[in-house]
């Protein structure tokens, strides 16, 4: 019964994501600036690891920062819904209220995901997109990332009063677990602080996972952290607590009940 | 609308669509709800009124779920709402004051939407929808964003997503705020429509008491009390049969003239109120009395608004 709302939910999502073309243009350019610009700047310094070298090891990484944005952006927005509305047809549907916070995870999670597709087929056609790549571990590998993506969104959403500003969201979550990750350099030439702070970052395990998807193949010194396993049992483990704990947030009765006040008081215009 | 209705649990056995009794909701010291009871009967249309902050919207969130009250019990369509939420959320429509639309979204994609939400068969969304756009004639803005209606469309929308599902039991927190007479007509052509052919229990929070009128039983509500409640024709024809408004340079000495034979007015600034209790009350000679002492002499018909006047005038309950 529970699957008509949540494909209903997904369905929203994706309207809602085709119809903002802007902003779906600039979530495919942003990576590729990433890779083309500072790719090939960088790439030109660190020549030693060969030509090209450098931009195929950020390969997996822009996939994942398109997750990222995607999936994590998705599922912040719930504190966004007050304002469109949606959450007052949400809260009195006929389903218990964690169901909007599981549906919403996975709808995010499913945008993130899109947009992931899209960029590939981007990178097929300029040529970024190496032969070599193991296609069942990069499946896996998106899949479980975007469900880490959307659910620490979720974690954070459903925990926030003030998230009201789109710079705050950028500047204080969504670069720090995009920067401290690996994406961009290999995770264990880093000085010990912020290497901790990496091995915490789930993130981190969602651009490993990758880079055994497309670096397995290939020879290079700028290759993965750690193992497959490890990859995997922590993000699910983390999804499947992040998940659990917003769950239990959403559904406590005092914050429907300041939910409810908020969707209830007059907006001033 | 098809007349068919769907299989409801409970329905032989419920006599009242809303049953309070003793509820009552604390926040820390405040009491935004004390002991309130209520019976609706099925098929009631019910209005609920009072000024904002009165313990209204309180009220209706604790009918919605939303709220768990502290005290007492309250049932929604034969359903206790602490212990069956999801049961009476199916039973219920709500309209907030504020839209529940997605802006972003058409009118069809609107409906769509609140349809799988409630798990109704698509071919059973698609005739309701037919049904409620043909009759708000929305039918040729059907695959309009919602972002671009105008707000009275938007709120017969809003309102027709509320009843997509044929709750049992209906709940609109101030449906015409803001909105002009004609779309208001329209709304409420629509809600009796409903009420008659659907035997949808209304219940209605405004504070235009002239459109409270129409109510089968309404109740005010201050401060989280009850503090009146029946028919509107009896609350209107229990004051009297006129209201006598008298506007004076010394209201307290006309209100102490007239105290022996109209009682105590309601005084506001230089005008006095008073009821006139029977048709035969000699206006005319207290015309001649009063006429170079007075600005102005008004008599009329009582109506909701004087109810209400009169009602605040008594001291609320005391509390606990």
């Amino acid at each position: 019964m529970m699957w008509r709302a949540i494909w209903a939910i997904i369905a929203r999502e994706l309207t809602r994501m085709l119809r903002q073309r802007g902003r779906l243009l600039s979530s495919m350019v942003r990576p590729l600036i990433w890779l083309l610009v500072i790719g090939t700047g960088f790439g030109a310094m660190l020549s030693h690891f060969g030509p090209g070298g450098y931009q195929q090891f950020l390969v997996p990484g822009l996939l994942c920062m398109v997750l990222l944005f995607g999936a994590m952006l998705a599922s912040l927005s719930l504190v966004y819904d007050q304002e469109s509305g949606v959450m007052r047809m949400l809260i009195i549907a006929p389903f218990a209220h964690y169901w909007i916070v599981l549906a919403r995870t996975v709808s995010a999670a499913v945008v993130g995901l899109v947009q992931s597709v899209i960029l590939i087929v981007i990178l097929v056609v300029i040529g970024y997109f190496n032969a070599a790549v193991n296609l069942a571990i990069l499946i896996l590998g998106l899949v479980v990332t975007a469900f880490v993506c959307a659910s620490l969104g979720m974690l954070i959403a459903v925990f926030s009063k003030t998230l009201d500003n789109f710079a705050v969201i950028m500047n204080f979550v969504i670069f720090p677990v995009f920067f401290l990750s690996g994406a961009l350099y290999p995770v264990q030439h880093l000085p010990l602080v912020l290497k901790i702070v990496t091995l915490v970052n789930p993130f981190s395990y969602g651009v490993d996972l990758l880079k055994h998807a497309m670096l397995d193949g290939l020879t290079t010194p700028l290759g993965t952290d750690f193992t497959i396993g490890q990859d995997l049992l922590y993000m699910i483990g983390f999804t499947v607590a992040a998940t659990g704990v917003a769950c239990l947030r959403f559904s406590h009765a005092p914050v429907i009940e300041t939910l409810a006040r908020i969707l209830s008081t007059p907006r001033r215009r | 609308m098809a007349i068919k209705k769907a299989e409801q649990p409970g329905s032989d056995k419920t006599k009242y669509a809303i049953e309070a009794s003793q509820v009552g909701k604390s926040y820390g010291d405040l009491r935004a709800v004390d002991r309130l009871d209520l019976s609706i009967p099925e098929a009631q249309f019910f209005g609920l009124l009072g000024p904002n902050g009165s313990g209204k919207t309180t009220t209706l969130h604790m009918l919605s779920t939303l709220i768990r009250p502290t005290e007492g019990t309250l049932s929604v369509a034969g359903y206790d709402v602490v212990k069956s939420p999801v049961s009476v959320r199916r039973a219920i429509g709500l309209v907030f004051q504020e839209s529940a639309l997605d802006r972003n979204l058409t009118v069809d994609e609107n409906l769509r939407f609140v349809g799988a939400l409630y798990n109704l068969p698509e071919h059973v969304v698609r005739e309701r929808s037919q049904e409620l756009l043909e009759l708000f004639d929305l039918t040729t803005r059907r695959h309009a964003r919602v972002g671009t209606l105008s707000g009275g469309l938007r709120r017969t929308l809003d309102i027709a997503r509320g009843v997509l599902h044929r709750p049992r039991v209906l709940l609109l927190d101030e449906p015409t705020i803001g909105l002009d007479v004609i779309n208001r007509r329209t709304i409420w052509r629509f809600i009796e429509r409903l009420r008659q052919e659907e035997n949808m229990t209304v219940l209605l929070t405004t504070h235009y008491l002239e459109e409270a009128e129409g109510c089968d039983q309404v109740a005010f509500i201050r401060k989280g009390n009850l503090i009146g409640q029946g028919k509107p024709k009896m609350l209107i024809q229990s004051l009297g049969a006129y209201i006598l408004e008298i506007e004076s340079e010394a209201p307290d000495r006309h209100a102490e003239l007239l105290n022996p034979t109209l009682g105590t007015p309601v005084q506001e600034g230089n005008r006095l109120m008073f009821c006139v209790p029977n048709e035969d009350f000699p206006v005319a000679e207290l015309q001649r009395e009063l006429k170079s002492a007075v600005h102005a002499l008004h008599l009329r018909r009582p109506d909701l608004n004087d109810v209400y006047i009169w009602l605040n005038r008594q001291k609320p309950r005391t509390r606990r």
